[in-house]
């Protein structure tokens, strides 16, 4: 039977932050499969790369079109084929938001949030 | 090291098999300094660790030291080694969820990271990784 916990209660009174979910099972190998899956999160891939840039320590939700979306996953899988390299959808988005991001005068920015004209009189 | 286990660990059985202590417990008690060089007295934190499950919530097992790593993105992502040793402590959806109960080990795990100078403290609950990181009180 699945026992039902307040994370955000325990959270608060631990005075702790939740970190996700986790495969947690009793027993010595479970204990060492449970440390094994904590640290794969924390462990530096092999290749490298900067989608696990360690300034990225911040995480938002970004809202997304279906389309754009999938047009994330169109260049990903382009990427991992020509690049030999591996890369997720949104870890894509955010390597795009920054270069943006630094790019992007005030002006520009501006132009992007004023409303469209309407066409009508 | 062999593997510790507290009394109250060894009648726990009974309580699974009834059911009741079902929510799994686990900390890391970590063998080094977030330096990744200095030692930390691991035996005395291990010991403490297990009287506070004990104590609180009626029972826990240390297991024997594992290799483990850990990457600490505020030091520029350096790697520190590590040799961690895992404590398990089945209790009951109440005593976990108890404020004062969450409050003594939320400061136990602040004492720790704070003495041991760690980077961060991990604690699983249920299925669920809780991270502290700020250390200040109790």
């Amino acid at each position: 039977m699945k026992t039902h916990l307040d994370m955000d209660k325990i959270a608060k009174g631990l005075g702790a932050e939740r970190r996700g979910k986790i495969s947690a099972k009793g027993g010595y190998f479970g204990a060492l499969q449970l440390l094994a899956d904590i640290e794969a999160r924390l462990r530096v891939p092999a290749g490298g790369g900067r989608p696990t840039d360690p300034r990225w320590t911040e995480r938002r939700l970004v809202p997304l079109a279906p389309e754009t979306l999938d047009r994330l996953e169109q260049l990903t899988v382009g990427i991992r084929e020509h690049g030999n390299v591996s890369l997720e959808p949104m870890q894509l988005a955010g390597l795009l938001l920054e270069k943006t991001t630094e790019q992007l005068s005030d002006e520009d920015a501006e132009k992007l949030v004023r409303p469209r004209p309407t066409g009508r009189r | 090291m062999k593997k510790k286990r507290t009394r109250a660990a060894a009648q726990a059985g009974g309580d699974l098999v009834g059911g009741r202590k079902r929510v799994l417990v686990v900390l890391f008690v970590p063998s080094l300094e977030r330096d990744g060089t200095t030692s930390i007295d691991q035996e005395r934190w291990i010991d403490s660790a297990l009287e506070l499950f004990g104590r609180v919530f009626g029972g826990a097992t240390a297991y024997p030291k594992a290799k483990g790593i850990w990457r600490d993105d505020e030091r520029g992502g350096s790697l520190v080694k590590d040799e961690p040793v895992v404590i398990h402590c089945y209790t009951t959806p109440d005593d976990i969820q108890d404020y004062s109960n969450l409050a003594e080990l939320g400061g136990f795990c602040r004492k720790m990271g704070r003495e041991a100078n760690q980077g961060e403290v991990g604690l699983v609950v249920g299925d669920e990784y809780f991270a502290i990181r700020n250390f200040a009180g109790e």
